[in-house]
């Protein structure tokens, strides 16, 4: 893993840093921070269906640390609620995060950019099944061993939860089993493998996936499709949103469609560009989210 | 056919391969065994140790998800798992929790989440921690306890395909078989070479045996006695001697056997100057009467029919006497050539006023050396009126028995000497040692043996009976008849 290696030192470095400072007071702590920032800027990412793309953090860290003129660090984590803990703490700079923490943040954090899937910022949840079921509808999948994303994942979770909520029941009541594979494309393994008889995931992943690994995803099959949601967005802390480094990654994400280097990032992920979004794009998942909320 | 079925007479050419090929044979399966009992522990032990890197490899990946059941995580340590240890086929592999469901496995098909392990499989694998080998279904079994602080948090169950190992194994069995099968052949064939060889000498010595028994007796010529070893070479040198011993025997024995022959007529000569004298002056009487009475046609008659007879009696005399001369035909004995006999007797039964009892049963012409047998019998006849007192009765019956001719002579003498009658009998005939005295029985005891028959010496209260049984040659013309 020589991205992930060369991106360790920095990261370590400075986290190490901010460990050390985190015992001084805060408000010299936050200048510091700040100076650090200016030397690495920290930018999360939650497993889309990156977790299996070396290539493209190499390519994406060349790409922010030729446009930021700074070193760029790129954080992974296995779950989004570390990503989103790290967000809301400060100790990232940037992170693309899913629709959910968004709207569950949405007052901690300020929007940069949202990426563009076939021209718009929308995306589906699927509720997929292994080909050999004869499930045809949501309600088809019940009592079956179902495969969630993330229990932060607006398509992984958030939205099968809501269409339970609407039938008065819970995945544990609902499924004979469910469990969470911590990303897009284990649900497509969990699904394809017959470990899963249904999986929640992110319907971009799924399209994206079936072009690039089309034996794995001709396993699955689609028996719902959810409305358009707002694409996961770039966001940063409300704190940083108006520091140069926060706005000149802003600036190379919006830029990136016609960068070569960019446009190559594009490709691998499919998508045709980033735009600005605006919080109201997300109403929809947030009401998703006030449902399922008011069920606990 | 029975012979060939008798091991031990089968010839060493072929027995000595036999036995070397089989000696490899039995290396061989002893080696075999030797060798795919190793194999197959070699095999087993690297099972093990392969069998345990896995699960130990296996044990640490799925460990931490296990204790939290998992399901994904377990899952994916078990997929990756797949193929990644050389050596180990899995066919498929388990967690089972402590509550006998599955958590997950390498096969969710076949073995769904939460499900009970099927109860067939279950038997198959080992209840404690190890390996279960089915070498017939070609698989193995494997469990291993997941452990954490002390407590069995689950199992994992995996199938190992063991075909290639059981290949391994059939692939060496069969090299074996063809190697050691292929010297077993080749030793067999060296051996039968070589022993060929080695006895070479051995069946020039029995082809020399063989002409013995038809008569010939020729030493082992000298350039077989080169390159043979030493053991041959010395037994060639005692055969030779032997052949030249016998071989002087022999002559000497058919030397006195014709002195002898030579020896009786002389002492028969003068009995038969008798024979013909006694008739000669009746005869004359006859002649004197017929010039005398020549008119009278009955005394005439009388007269020649009385010569007729005289000269017929002098006609057999001399015959007999011609025929033991001459010798006659030596391969077939007529019932007249016996019944000549007691021509030549007849002076020393006349003399002594014997009774002779002759009876030939013989009708037909046997297959047998006819004069040794008129021989044999003058000369027990000769010898037996010797022993018979005056007036006493001598009898002599020949007669065809058990596919042979056995011949009787009887006397009322007082007994054949037990050493003579041990000549006879005794189945070697020893060389002549007295010079005349008892040569008769020397001979006749000679000529028996040479003709392949026996004689036994009886003595039936008064007397001596002797009894010789001689074999008859079966020829074409008495089998047939026999049929």
């Amino acid at each position: 893993m020589p991205a992930i290696g060369r991106s360790r030192p920095a990261r370590g470095s400075s986290i190490t840093r901010r460990r050390l400072l985190l015992g001084l007071g805060a408000a010299a702590a936050l200048g510091l921070a700040r100076a650090s920032a200016a030397e690495t800027f920290s930018f999360g990412l939650t497993p889309v269906f990156l977790d299996n793309d070396i290539e493209l953090l190499s390519m994406l860290e060349r790409y922010l640390t030729g446009r930021l003129r700074r070193p760029v660090a790129l954080i992974k984590r296995r779950t989004y609620q570390e990503i989103s803990a790290l967000l809301i703490s400060g100790q990232l700079d940037a992170a693309w995060i899913c629709d959910d923490p968004y709207v569950q943040y949405r007052n901690q954090l300020t929007l940069l950019a949202v990426p563009l899937y076939h021209h718009r910022p929308l995306y589906q949840t699927y509720i997929i099944v292994n080909e050999a079921s004869r499930a045809q509808d949501f309600d088809d999948i019940r009592g079956t061993v179902h495969a969630f994303s993330d229990p932060d994942s607006t398509s992984g979770y958030l939205i099968t939860r809501w269409l339970l909520a609407l039938r008065h029941t819970m995945p544990a009541q609902f499924f004979r089993e469910f469990f969470f594979t911590y990303g897009h494309r284990n649900v497509i393994r969990a699904v394809g493998s017959g470990l899963a008889e249904s999986g929640s995931i992110d319907g971009y992943v799924w399209d994206v996936m079936r072009d690039r690994e089309p034996d794995l995803v001709r396993k699955t099959r689609i028996v719902y499709r959810s409305e358009w949601l707002g694409f996961p967005p770039m966001v940063a802390p409300n704190a940083r949103a108006n520091e140069p480094a926060v706005k000149a990654f802003a600036a190379a994400l919006l830029d990136a469609a016609s960068d070569p280097l960019g446009r190559q990032i594009l490709d691998i992920l499919a998508l045709d560009g980033f735009t600005t979004g605006t919080p109201d794009m997300y109403q929809s998942t947030l009401d998703k989210w006030r449902v399922v909320k008011a069920q606990v | 056919m029975p012979r060939l079925l008798r091991l031990t007479s089968w010839p060493l050419t072929v027995k000595v391969p036999l036995l070397v090929a089989g000696l490899m044979v039995a290396i061989a399966v002893a080696i075999s065994q030797i060798v795919l009992a190793r194999l197959a522990r070699d095999q087993e032990t690297n099972l093990r140790l392969l069998s345990n890197a896995y699960l130990d490899g296996l044990s640490a990946a799925v460990l931490p998800a296990v204790i939290r059941s998992d399901i994904w995580e377990t899952f994916d340590a078990l997929d990756r798992a797949r193929g990644r240890y050389s050596g180990v086929k899995v066919r498929y592999a388990f967690v089972e929790l402590p509550n006998e469901t599955i958590l997950a496995a390498s096969d969710p098909d076949r073995f769904p989440v939460m499900k009970p392990v099927p109860e067939k499989l279950r038997k198959e694998f080992p209840k404690d921690d190890g390996l279960a080998i089915d070498e017939a279904s070609g698989r193995a079994w494997l469990t291993r306890t997941l452990r954490t602080e002390g407590f069995s948090v689950g199992r994992i169950h995996a199938e190992i395909d063991i075909a290639d190992l059981l290949r391994v194994r059939h692939q060496v069995l069969l090299t074996l078989l063809l190697a050691n099968g292929g010297l077993a052949l080749a030793f067999a064939l060296i051996g039968y070479f070589a022993v060929k060889h080695m006895l070479q000498p051995l069946s020039v010595l029995t082809r020399y045996v063989e002409r013995i028994r038809d008569g010939r007796l020729e030493p082992i010529p000298q350039r077989y006695r080169r390159n043979v070893a030493s053991e041959f070479g010395q037994i060639f040198d005692r055969f030779n001697a032997m052949a030249r011993t016998l071989s002087e025997r022999e002559t000497l024995a058919t030397q006195l056997a014709e002195q002898e022959k030579y020896a009786m007529l002389g002492r028969l000569a003068s009995g038969m100057a008798h024979e013909v004298n006694n008739p000669l002056g009746g005869m004359l009487n006859a002649i004197d009467t017929i010039q005398a009475h020549g008119n009278d046609p009955a005394v005439v008659q009388t007269s020649l029919e009385f010569l007729k007879r005289g000269l017929a009696g002098i006609r057999n005399v001399v015959r007999a006497a011609l025929v033991t001369y001459k010798g006659g035909s030596g391969t077939v004995l007529t019932p007249a050539e016996l019944d000549d006999l007691p021509f030549l007797v007849q002076h020393e039964t006349g003399v002594r006023r014997l009774r002779l009892e002759w009876c030939n049963r013989v009708e037909a012409p046997l297959a047998i050396d006819g004069p040794a047998v008129r021989q044999v019998v003058l000369n027990l006849l000769l010898n037996a009126c010797a022993a018979s007192p005056v007036a006493g009765a001598v009898a002599v019956e020949a007669a065809p028995a058990d596919g042979g001719l056995r011949i009787t002579v009887s006397d009322e003498g007082p007994g054949l000497p037990i050493e003579l009658a041990a000549l006879l009998e005794q189945p070697e005939t020893p060389a002549p040692s007295r010079a005349g005295k008892g040569l008769g029985l020397w001979t006749t005891a000679h000529l028996v043996r040479r003709l392949g028959g026996r004689v036994a010496v009886e003595r039936p209260g008064t007397g001596t009976r002797v009894v010789v049984t001689l074999p008859v040659v079966p020829t074409k013309e008495t089998t047939r008849d026999a049929a």
